[in-house]
């Protein structure tokens, strides 16, 4: 090995730190027996260390721990043990819920498919008195005018209970009830319950 | 120890580090603060997945060179271009340029350096890394990182001294 050889391999030698390196051994034994050599090698060191010192003497921003952390996302870990009891617990939730509900459908089905029953009251324009209380015959004429109009038509049961009258589906009942507005009457029809609201489908009326 | 405080020794551990290598292959103060600060954000998300704890401090600087290299992918790639006939002769020692200069000026000159070249002559001088650590860092062979890391020193000791000259002649 000549000089230039031993310089081309120790142009990457930084110190002790690279001492344990193979390639640099005979290059470094080299140098021992070449002062020339050992003074450039020593002049390389001591560049490498001024280099390595300039380039450590710039320090981060004061704030730059703090940003990192601070915005630090919540990772999400994929435990699969914890996802799938999760998912268990998913699947017995909606499971429970579906049998709930239907047991709930099934209640309400019943409601829906209500018994016949006779229901004898006073005829109501539903607007004016949900809105303003308004009925008996004092209020006859606009109850009339209103459920001719076709605004809902109701009846107020002796016990106080209100049902909201209408026809078989697609028809309305507004016409033959308009001429009972604020009358008493008993209506034959076929209940149902839908959100706690009574409804009353006509079947047959009679002035009572 | 809980999950944020680990988190939180980690980032106080290599944030400087981190932080310097950055600034060395960006030369800017703004980018390098990105760089460490999406590091440790990738770590928040993807660290768990290491098997070896002994390579954080390589998984980390790995992912800040990796998100380095992702900045510069419109810039011409001149890794592979062949260094001009002569560079490659041994220039002087330059450690008293060195001392002339401050380390914005030795920034600058590394940013002049490609960026392929850059990050092994980086880790060469600031990390206590060994050869073979660079390598896996770069995740590059042995000898090309030894290679990178001669020519790009090469390189930076010549415009050293070019940068130099001018000052010792206003002397």
């Amino acid at each position: 090995m000549n000089t230039e050889q031993a310089k081309e391999i120790l142009l990457l030698y930084r110190g002790s730190i690279d001492d344990g390196v193979p390639q640099f051994h005979e290059a470094l034994a080299h140098a021992r027996g070449d002062p020339e050599l050992a003074q450039w090698l020593r002049e390389q060191i001591s560049c490498y260390n001024a280099i390595r010192s300039k380039l450590l003497e710039p320090d981060p921003p004061t704030d730059l721990s703090e940003r990192i952390i601070r915005h630090r996302p919540i990772p999400f870990r994929r435990d699969w043990t914890q996802i799938l009891k999760i998912a268990a617990a998913v699947i017995l939730s909606a499971s429970i819920t579906s049998v709930g509900f239907r047991l709930s459908e099934r209640k309400k089905h019943s409601i829906a498919q209500g018994q016949e029953i006779l229901v004898k009251g006073e005829v109501l324009d539903m607007t004016c008195y949900i809105a303003y209380n308004l009925s008996g015959p004092e209020h006859a004429k606009c109850a009339r005018i209103c459920i001719r109009n076709g605004l809902p038509v109701g009846i107020r049961s002796k016990d106080g209970k209100i049902y909201l009258l209408t026809g078989k589906p697609g028809h309305s009942v507004n016409a033959e009830l308009a001429d009972y507005a604020a009358k008493i009457v008993t209506i034959r029809g076929k209940e149902t319950m839908r959100d706690g609201f009574a409804q009353l489908q006509v079947e047959e009326i009679r002035k009572f | 120890m809980s999950p944020d405080l680990e988190f939180e020794k980690l980032v106080n551990l290599y944030y400087r580090d981190l932080y310097r290598f950055g600034l060395s292959l960006t030369a800017s103060d703004a980018d390098a603060a990105d760089l460490t600060q999406e590091t440790f954000y990738i770590w928040a998300n993807k660290g768990h997945q290491l098997k070896n704890p002994g390579t954080v401090k390589g998984w980390l600087f790995t992912t800040l060179h990796r998100e380095f290299l992702k900045t510069c992918r419109h810039r011409k790639r001149l890794a592979d271009e062949p260094i001009e006939e002569g560079a490659m002769s041994l220039p002087d020692a330059a450690s008293d340029c060195v001392n002339r200069i401050d380390s914005q000026t030795l920034l600058h000159l590394l940013r002049e350096i490609d960026e392929d070249f850059r990050a092994p002559l980086v880790l060469y001088y600031l990390e206590d890394l060994s050869y073979k650590e660079i390598a896996d860092v770069l995740a590059i062979p042995l000898g090309t990182v030894q290679s990178r890391i001669a020519r790009a020193k090469i390189q930076l000791l010549r415009r050293l001294t070019e940068t130099d000259r001018p000052q010792m002649q206003r002397k």
